[in-house]
């Protein structure tokens, strides 16, 4: 039943990114998302922004980056989680280390000891694990409250959202999850006001460059940080002629497909060597019980 | 969380346009021209608080002339538009928009607090191009990657983008660029980055 509803989301996350793909542009709802961005900008101003400087007002630094680091360390399920199903299996096993480290001798979260033993926080979610099996983006989208997302990145999310830990944090469970959730909120606020300020500043057309922002930062964390020197190349050439354009569809088409088939390997990989495990296990039986 | 990561990068960005006094190496190498870039951003802010805004300009003004090719960058972010615009917009454009990325490295690199920049390696591209692969490393918080993508002119090099932790600043600024022009029109665009300097001058 299970393996169904995840088919569906994912067949229904394919057949809405490829609408969107047959448009020209990564924004084909901008006249609507306008209007959520602006809409998003005036709970900003008028609820977030005055009770985010309430907190900090409130809560000493520390406080702030201790309920920052319990955040992070809630999320942590979600990275190993996403780390397996990406098939990054190493990087798995040094997340779980460091979420073990810091429930326990960070005291819950709060404190971030792994950092200091060199366990550095990976940032994966599922909206990077569905691009790893190859589903493309789709379009951009900025939603009431929670601001920017794509086509794909919707889905992801409430994927994100069940698989953490936070969304159940307590057996009483409304009286204290949801002022949990509001303190989360309120000290993501918190967090973001230097980048608001930036932008402020910074854009010549501030739904424009958190548009283009927020869509470059997903793709570098897609790509885990890598970036081919060929692709800024394309800088210098002008618009692709509308072949070219078919022709690098088909490319990232392959792309995907070898991406996918990539993951299948390594899990495949994984299971013959669990097999392989099992049966050396199983020789080695017998020699205890002559002992 | 997300969007503390993209405050990250997105300062990251405004490290783009500075330094470097390069004029009388013609023929330096393109991991030369990003060290000496590197350096120079480091020593004005070091002195950014004696040297004030205008100071800091006057200093990466030649700094960031011997780095980029500004020229080139002001006409890819206006895109197809360019061959648009007459002679006299092209060079009106191409003046404020070099003076606009000054401006934006004065206002953005005030203060020094332990940051140190670092080049990792360098590769070339497919066109010819050379990217230099560098980080920041800050006081307090996860170093923050610069790639520097250059192309040679001359006897030497000039950097044409900087992606800042995957974010192309000359893609950003394409969107932004083609989007009020193509909405708003040539003055409009003008008077955008007018608006930008003064206010950047002024904090």
């Amino acid at each position: 039943m299970k393996s169904k509803a995840v088919t569906t989301l994912i067949c229904s996350v394919i057949f809405a990114s490829n609408v969107a793909a047959q448009t020209t542009s990564n924004d084909p709802y901008e006249n609507f998302n306008r209007q959520m961005y602006d809409f998003n900008n005036s709970v900003d101003t008028y609820v977030a922004a005055p009770l985010s400087n309430g907190y900090k007002f409130i809560a000493p630094q520390f406080v702030q980056t201790g309920v920052f680091n319990f955040f992070t360390n809630l999320k942590s399920f979600n990275v190993v989680l996403n780390d397996v199903l990406q098939a990054k299996f190493s990087q798995s096993a040094a997340d779980f280390g460091r979420l073990t480290l810091n429930s326990t001798a960070g005291l819950g979260g709060f404190f971030d000891v792994a950092k200091h033993v060199g366990l550095e926080q990976n940032d994966e979610d599922f909206d990077q694990t569905l691009a790893v099996w190859g589903i493309p983006q789709g379009s951009y989208l900025v939603l009431p409250f929670s601001g920017p997302s794509t086509v794909r990145g919707v889905p992801a999310s409430a994927f994100d959202a069940a698989a953490n830990p936070a969304s159940y944090a307590s057996i009483p469970a409304y009286y204290i999850s949801a002022p949990v959730q509001f303190m989360s909120g309120l000290n993501a606020r918190a967090n973001a006001e230097g980048a608001l300020k930036f932008i402020n500043e910074a854009a010549m057309d501030k739904y424009v460059f958190t548009r283009e922002s927020f869509l470059q930062w997903r793709k570098n964390l897609e790509n885990d940080g890598k970036i081919s020197a060929s692709l800024d190349d394309d800088f210098m050439a002008e618009e692709k002629s509308s072949n070219l354009k078919w022709r690098d569809d088909y490319q990232q088409f392959q792309i995907a497909a070898q991406s996918f088939g990539s993951v299948a390997q390594k899990f495949d990989l994984a299971a013959q060597n669990y097999e392989q495990a099992n049966s050396k296990i199983a020789q080695l039986k017998p020699l205890k019980v002559k002992r | 969380m997300r969007l503390k990561k993209l405050a990250v990068v997105v300062f990251s960005l405004s490290s783009l346009f500075a330094t470097s006094v390069f004029s009388q190496e013609e023929s330096a190498t393109a991991r030369q021209i990003i060290d000496k870039f590197q350096t120079d951003l480091i020593t004005v802010m070091k002195d950014g608080k004696k040297l004030g805004y205008t100071g800091r300009y006057e200093k990466l003004d030649v700094a960031v002339s011997n780095s980029h090719d500004l020229p080139k960058i002001a006409r890819i972010v206006v895109g197809k538009e360019w061959e648009k615009l007459t002679e006299e917009q092209q060079k009106k454009l191409t003046d404020l928009f070099s003076r606009l990325s000054i401006a934006s490295y004065a206002h953005n690199f005030k203060e020094f607090d332990g940051e140190a920049f670092a080049i990792d390696s360098e590769e070339e591209t497919k066109l010819g191009g050379v990217v230099i692969h560098s980080h920041l490393d800050l006081p307090d918080d996860k170093p923050v990657k610069f790639d520097y993508m250059l192309k040679e002119k001359g006897a030497s090099w000039r950097i044409i983008n900087i992606i800042a932790n995957g974010v192309s600043d000359l893609a950003l600024k394409r969107s932004e660029y083609t989007a009020i022009l193509q909405r708003d029109g040539f003055d409009a665009l003008i008077a955008k980055i007018n608006e930008k300097i003064d206010l950047y001058a002024k904090q």
